[in-house]
């Protein structure tokens, strides 16, 4: 039995909310040994609800009060034997908890130090207090995305869940290379920047044709038709994109409308563009006609690219993912019986990814301080009365 | 020359389009040797625009420009036995491969993983599809429109819905999905090249974007396993906001004289000192505004009020102030506000390269530095097609 990936390699996770903790299922899930590290004086935000059950699964979680000095200098220890450290407080917290690069690199000289923050740890607004949601809006990352013409969307949850994959794929490589030069690293990340440099074809238009990109709803610059037609049933959707020609004549011989396959209006995705609103109102005539799951059979049956928009109930549901083994049904503490979900990889005939349910705070003290760091029994219960492993 | 965290590492990237070629350009930026093979006609993102002026030009596709920087390029005709043979020579000597079928699987050539680890079995070998290999959908074809929409995130892009029956769910702009599936098959990438370090195994690595997309959203997931319903798209509608959602009193955004702010003075602490931003206005100790929970009631009218103030201010003074005070709040960017943010040009976060056809142009860089390593971000544009046929092709000979 081949082992997992990041086999051997141990992560002390002092991060909360959505962020680290996503970075850290994804090493756990991998084979990392993560240890949470979280504090009953400060609890992780997320630690309410079933969001904590999916962002925390196969890690261990130690309490530890790291404001006291005692708490500090235990912290240390486990820095001493972990292979990665990850936090993402604001700018500035980790360094006044005492806990700066500077300091962690004491206790473990080839430490692969992350650390996240809304605008990252340099520049003049490096202070600056950030929300994921709010960071949309200020990367021009919302300045694309919407209905044509109205306020600004707000909200889809974006900005956290793809920071915290970053976070992991950046853990990866900082790994490779301490592998080859027995170096380990300090990563300034900015979530900021990471939504920005997610839209490189707004930030090129402008340069190239001078053009703010307003929002295009559905619809895309060049294909057509391309977009999201009503479909039999209150709030039913589906999502159609055309991308070649062939597929244009293919949807129109579904829709049984040979006359506009043949039609050289729109014979070009040009011509489908000029006369999309036309075409839409042809298309959600047939789509009208079909469930939003059956639509996509008969349109993917015909090779054109569709899927039913949907609600995360229903993705909840999905057969792709229920068939494809995306989900694992976990004891959770106190939850009973629940689906979990998994990873959008697999290694193909090698080892399955590591997945067990979420841990409660300080479930894993007697291990990580007896068994790792060695403490004695006594030591360790004195510490927990005064409010040090806490 | 700063060699990044991957020197000495070679990548073949096969794939077109966004997803794969996005995988190796993460693989690229990190310091990796990455050669892009393309069809002797050429990546079809060298057909999708950017384009100066809009018209389609092979060498000025901004979206290629920018998902192939930090690359080499060749052209190989695989269905060819010169061009197939000369793809197992590269793959011979690479530590990963890059593909992102259809149209083009390095299987039907017979050139896929099965038959490549024979001669080099340490290889890692990552195959990006919309839904993978697996489950009823691994045939069906998707495109990011439709994998933003099922994934269940367009539901979560809480709009201004007039009519809910003819209002369909919106989705993001640019390529999110394609890019999501990419990076997460450079996460898998990486953590099988470093298994491979350690044990000298490789890896055939199976990526949905699907899945990928889908995993952006456990918590709801989670919330769907514990019975919750689903949470209504309409912004009027939703009472409480789930996690990221700016609704009620979590924060929205302010019509400014130039543009929106969005703003988010969640905690009573952050409301008091907003107060203050607003200079402390009559209407600050009315009890329908007192608490938290009273402003998520009210906040229609409170949104009214807030809005009657910002007109009269520009989005940065509003931004500014709020800051000032330790208020979460961002003025709504456009790319143009970007490319002159005194921020992200302090960090450098654009990187400036010269392309031989389509000039000089600025790029958005990476969202990490490493304290040891410099990453290779301008080492070299896009190739053109088939720009090092001849340097990489002649020393195979």
């Amino acid at each position: 039995m081949s082992e997992l990936p990041l086999h051997g390699i141990r992560v002390l996770d002092l991060s909360w909310i959505i962020a680290g903790p996503t970075a850290t299922r994804f090493l756990a899930s991998m084979g990392a040994e993560v240890i949470k590290v979280g504090s009953a004086r400060r609890p992780d935000p997320s630690t309410r609800g079933p969001a904590f059950q999916a962002y925390n699964q196969s890690k261990l979680y130690a309490s530890l009060n790291i404001s006291t000095p005692e708490g500090l200098a235990l912290v240390k220890q486990l820095i001493a034997v972990s292979d990665v450290v990850i936090e993402n407080f604001a700018a500035g917290v980790i360094e006044r908890l005492g806990l700066g690069y500077d300091v962690v690199r004491v206790a473990r000289p080839d430490i692969i130090m992350l650390a996240s923050s809304g605008t990252g740890h340099s520049g003049p607004h490096k202070d600056h207090v950030a929300y994921g949601s709010l960071l949309q809006h200020y990367t021009g990352w919302n300045s694309i995305s919407g209905y044509p013409e109205r306020e600004p969307v707000t909200g889809g949850l974006w900005a956290d869940p793809w920071v915290g994959m970053e976070l992991a794929m950046v853990t990866a490589a900082a790994l490779n290379h301490r592998a080859v030069t027995g170096q380990g690293q300090y990563v300034d990340f900015s979530m900021a920047e990471a939504l920005s440099a997610s839209i490189p074809e707004a930030i090129l238009d402008y340069q190239m044709n001078g053009r703010v990109k307003e929002p295009l709803g559905n619809r895309d610059d060049w294909y057509a038709p391309h977009g999201v037609y009503h479909c039999a049933g209150a709030d039913r959707w589906v999502a159609i994109a055309v991308t070649s020609d062939a597929e244009w004549v293919s949807l129109c011989q579904l829709m049984q409308r040979p006359d506009l396959a043949a039609d050289s209006l729109y014979g070009g995705a040009a011509g489908r563009r000029d006369h999309q609103d036309h075409l839409d109102a042809v298309i959600t005539e047939w789509t009208m006609q079909h469930e939003d799951h059956v639509a996509m059979q008969l349109l993917q049956q015909a090779g054109v690219p569709s899927g039913p928009s949907q609600d995360i109930l229903r993705v909840f549901n999905e057969p792709q993912l229920r068939e494809a083994g995306y989900f694992t049904e976990l004891h959770t503490n106190g939850g009973g019986l629940r689906d979990l979900p998994g990873l959008p990889w697999r290694l193909d005939g090698g080892p399955e990814p590591y997945l067990t349910e979420a841990p409660v705070l300080g479930q894993h003290n007697a291990y990580v301080y007896q068994e790792m760091l060695g403490l004695p029994a006594l030591e360790v219960d004195r510490m927990i009365v005064d409010q040090i492993i806490y | 020359m700063p060699d990044g965290l991957l020197p000495g590492v070679r990548v073949l990237d096969v794939g077109q389009g966004i997803s794969g070629p996005y995988c190796a350009k993460i693989l690229a930026q990190m310091g990796a040797e990455v050669i892009k093979v393309e069809p002797p006609e050429g990546d079809s993102a060298r057909r999708m625009g950017p384009f100066p002026g809009d018209s389609p030009h092979p060498e000025k596709s901004g979206l290629f420009l920018a998902t192939n920087a930090n690359k080499q390029g060749i052209t190989l005709d695989l269905s060819s036995s010169d061009g197939a043979a000369a793809f197992r020579k590269l793959a011979a000597g690479a530590d990963i491969v890059i593909e992102n079928p259809p149209p083009d699987a390095l299987e039907g050539h017979g050139l896929g993983y099965e038959s490549l680890k024979n001669t080099n079995p340490g290889l890692v070998f990552t195959s990006i599809t919309p839904f993978g290999n697996r489950g009823p959908y691994k045939d069906f074809k998707a495109t990011d429109l439709v994998l933003y929409h099922m994934s269940g995130h367009a539901h979560g892009m809480l709009g201004a819905v007039k009519d809910p029956d003819s209002d369909p769910p919106i989705r993001a702009g640019g390529h999110q999905a394609e890019l999501v599936g990419g990076m997460a098959a450079a996460t898998a990438t990486l953590m099988a090249l470093y298994r491979k370090r350690m044990t000298g195994q490789g890896s055939r690595i199976d990526i949905s974007s699907f899945e990928a997309m889908v995993t952006q959203l456990i918590s709801g997931l989670a919330n769907s396993a514990y019975g919750r319903p689903a949470p209504p798209r309409d912004l009027a509608k939703v009472e409480e906001a789930a996690i990221g959602g700016m609704v009620g009193a979590i924060g929205g955004i302010l019509l400014c004289n130039d543009g929106y702010v969005a703003i988010s003075p969640r905690e009573d602490a952050q409301w008091e000192r907003w107060l203050q931003v607003m200079g402390g206005p009559p209407w600050a100790t009315d009890e329908r505004y007192a608490t938290r929970d009273a402003r998520q009631r009210n906040s229609p009218s409170l949104w009214k009020l807030l809005s009657d103030w910002s007109i009269n201010h520009s989005k940065h003074e509003i931004a500014r102030m709020g800051q000032e005070q330790r208020v979460p709040c961002f003025p709504v960017n456009t790319v143009q506000d970007l490319l002159s943010d005194e921020h992200l040009a302090h960090r450098g976060f654009f990187v400036e390269m010269e392309h031989p056809v389509a000039g000089v142009l600025r790029y958005p860089g990476a969202a990490y530095r490493f304290s040891n390593s410099q990453l290779p971000l301008t080492e070299r544009p896009a190739p053109m097609l088939g720009e090092h046929n001849r340097e990489i092709l002649d020393s195979l000979a």
